[in-house]
């Protein structure tokens, strides 16, 4: 589940989010405390902070003093906007222009993903 | 669950160790004396058990000199069992006591982060407490030796000629410091031992042997080995005993600074 | 990863040009390192590489030979008010001849002021140990678990556990990190943690001290460590260009292949690394320390 290459809170901020846009964390419902995620991932609990705290900075959770953590309000759409951009920037901007090098044109290409879609 | 992060700001700036409730010093030195007695089957019920065995074989030999010795010749055997040795173990069974508590139990309040100062004040009380029960323990022995007649049989196990038949007390005291002797003796050793390994243990063992051959030759060349004898009938069981208070005492005094230098192995 | 001596204020322990001698062996060479409060921080090496003399000397078992340690602001040899706040748990541990681990348990709190006995008993029951044998019939394994359980129940504010689970199964292992992991989060307190078995404690690090004959050569944040290096597998002469200029932490090769390990990569590094044809693939902690330490990994392998 947490893989050696990169920081750990960046991969339990991931985690969160994940559950976020697959809906399996609902907005305004709580979150599960620092410690109950350290003891889930068995990570130390610092590291586990560090990472909500990332998404507290972020604005996808908010603290209610004295109660815990909890989902913003549009928060999911903000992720899955921001998951867009991120695909748009790593995936499909290398894709064209791979297949720009390669004489594809923009039709070519969407044809080749719609086939792809298809058997995929 | 709460939700506080470990690290959060818990931390005073002023990182001093808080003074603990039971790490007031007489409590930890109190405790360490416990930890040389908290296995009961050890200090009482093993040593107390063997010393009634020894007592079973004495009585079974008590018994056979009585069955096979008729008339005068049977008084005159059953006396001589005044010279017994037969409660000498119990002696040597605290000289143990005391080098395994300076070894094992050493390395063990060590891990359970006591000072050596702690630990070795704590197992001289313990020490202390113990020569006194078994002192105690001797002394109730010997009267009902007096008041059975030898067990019916006319034996000495703990009225022998070394402990006296003077009062209470005094019984007490010959007990009491013969055990505390050997405790301190012991513990001695054990913290040679500790601080210095084999080698520290081998020199203190030629020392003795050279001090004890040193005087036996300047009693035998001024030929004194009278004026000795004299000396211990005079002074009689307590007077001898109390004169061993003197090494006990600077043993004891010896192993606390030895051992505050020592580490356990391991 | 430049070695510089942290000076945090919030340090429970101060060590500074630390030296410790046995006759002619120099087990510790003047290592300087803090420990922060309330962190798990992991001390790493090799076997004999120093850091039970370490930990002996913090723990006042040991005295030094020269240079300075403190915990919690004072010397702590002889020293019972720091020594209070101390637990201890070592592989070499020795108890008692004639003690079951029911004496150990019975005396044990009467020195640390936090022990929590419902704890150890739920802890006993866990690892399934029997508390009625003689310590010296123990096998390995229930010997560390002996170990353990004390450390973890005496919840003192600064606790060492030196290989503290020799001859533990997996099962019994990952009981240890959880209870330790729970325990800590709710009675946050300081731990040091030493072993071999890097890849099993490395996500429960927050700092990492890694000494090797006698010197600290690693004092970094744990986060900081993961991902600080990664290995860079292909042909020769593709590796050996995409490497050069860059800080080489080990390499290895066999005929026309190469294994390098450097440093930290950008996105453009991996982009480009991927034009070439060459494969990367991140480096564990273990591995690092491996490789910082020129040693075997085998060592750092369970040896239980």
């Amino acid at each position: 589940m947490i893989d050696e290459a990169r920081p750990i809170f960046v991969q339990i901020a991931e985690q969160i989010e994940d559950d976020i846009i697959a809906g399996s964390l609902a907005e305004e419902s709580q979150v599960p405390s620092t410690n109950e995620f350290a003891a889930f991932y068995r990570i130390n609990p610092a590291t586990a902070g560090k990472g909500v705290n990332r998404l507290v900075d972020d604005g996808i959770l908010y603290k209610k003093r004295g109660i815990g953590m909890f989902v913003a309000e549009g928060a999911r759409a903000r992720l899955i906007q921001a998951r867009k951009d991120r695909f748009r920037d790593e995936f499909v901007r290398p894709l064209i222009a791979e297949a720009a090098k390669l004489g594809i044109d923009p039709d070519q290409l969407s044809d080749m993903i719609s086939t792809e879609g298809v058997t995929a | 669950m709460t939700t506080a992060t470990p690290t959060s700001a818990t931390v005073s700036s002023d990182i001093r160790p808080p003074q603990a409730g039971n790490a007031h010093p007489m409590n930890r030195i109190w405790n360490a004396a416990r930890l040389n007695l908290v296995n009961r089957w050890t200090v009482y019920w093993i040593p107390l058990m063997i010393l009634g065995f020894i007592w079973l074989v004495n009585l079974a030999i008590w018994w056979i000199i009585n069955a096979s010795v008729g008339g005068a010749d049977r008084t005159d055997a059953m006396d001589g069992t005044q010279w017994s040795g037969a409660s000498f173990y119990i002696f040597v069974y605290m000289l143990v006591i005391a080098v395994q508590s300076m070894n094992m139990t050493f390395a063990y309040a060590l891990g359970l982060s006591l000072t050596r100062r702690e630990f070795y004040l704590g197992s001289s009380i313990a020490f202390v407490l113990l020569a006194f029960s078994y002192g105690v323990i001797l002394t109730a022995l010997s009267y009902l030796e007096e008041w059975t007649n030898g067990w019916g049989l006319g034996g000495h196990m703990f009225t022998s000629v070394y402990f006296g038949s003077g009062p209470a007390w005094q019984r007490l005291f010959i007990f009491g410091a013969a055990m505390l002797f050997f405790a301190f003796i012991g513990a001695l050793s054990g913290t040679i031992f500790m601080r210095w390994r084999t080698n520290g243990l081998l020199i203190a063992a030629a020392l003795t042997t050279l001090l004890i051959v040193g005087a036996v030759a300047l009693i035998t060349m001024t030929q004194s080995w009278g004026l000795v004898g004299e000396w211990f009938v005079t002074s009689g069981p307590q007077g001898v005993i109390a004169w061993t208070l003197l090494p006990t005492v600077l043993s004891g005094f010896a192993g606390y600074f030895i051992l505050s230098r020592a580490t356990p192995r391991g | 990863m430049t070695y510089n001596p942290a000076h945090h204020p919030d340090a429970v322990v101060r060590v500074r040009d630390l030296t410790k001698r046995f006759g002619k062996v120099t087990a510790v060479d003047g290592v300087t390192f803090d420990i922060r409060a309330n962190t798990i921080t992991g001390l790493l090496g090799r076997n004999g590489a120093g850091k039970t003399t370490v930990m002996q000397v913090l723990t006042g078992q040991e005295f030094a030979t020269s240079g300075d340690a403190q915990v919690f602001g004072e010397s702590p040899a002889e020293n019972a008010r720091v020594l209070s706040q101390i637990s201890f748990i070592k592989e070499s541990q020795r108890y008692p001849d004639d003690f079951q681990p029911k004496h150990v348990f019975e005396s044990a709190p009467w020195f640390f002021e936090n022990w929590d006995s419902d704890f150890a008993a739920r802890l006993v029951s866990e690892f399934r140990l029997p508390v009625n044998r003689r310590i010296k019939k123990l096998s390995r394994g229930q010997l560390s678990a002996v170990g353990v359980i004390v450390g973890l129940a005496s919840r003192a504010p600064l606790t060492f556990f030196d290989e503290p689970y020799l001859g533990l199964d997996a099962v019994s292992r990952q009981l240890f990190y959880d209870r330790l992991l729970e325990d800590y989060a709710e009675h946050p307190r300081t731990i040091v943690l030493s072993t071999h078995l890097i890849d099993e404690v490395s996500q429960l690090l927050e700092h990492v001290l890694v000494i090797d004959d006698g010197k600290i050569i690693i004092d970094e944040e744990a986060e900081t460590l993961r991902g600080s290096a990664t290995t860079v597998v292909g042909m020769r002469s593709a590796v050996e260009s995409f490497v050069a200029g860059r800080s080489i932490l080990s390499r290895e090769g066999i005929g026309g292949l190469a294994s390098v390990t450097v440093g930290a990569l950008s996105a453009d590094d991996r982009a480009q690394a991927a034009r070439a044809g060459l494969e990367l693939s991140p480096v564990s902690l273990q591995q690092l320390i491996v490789r910082r330490t020129h040693v075997t990994e085998k060592e750092f392998e369970n040896q239980s």
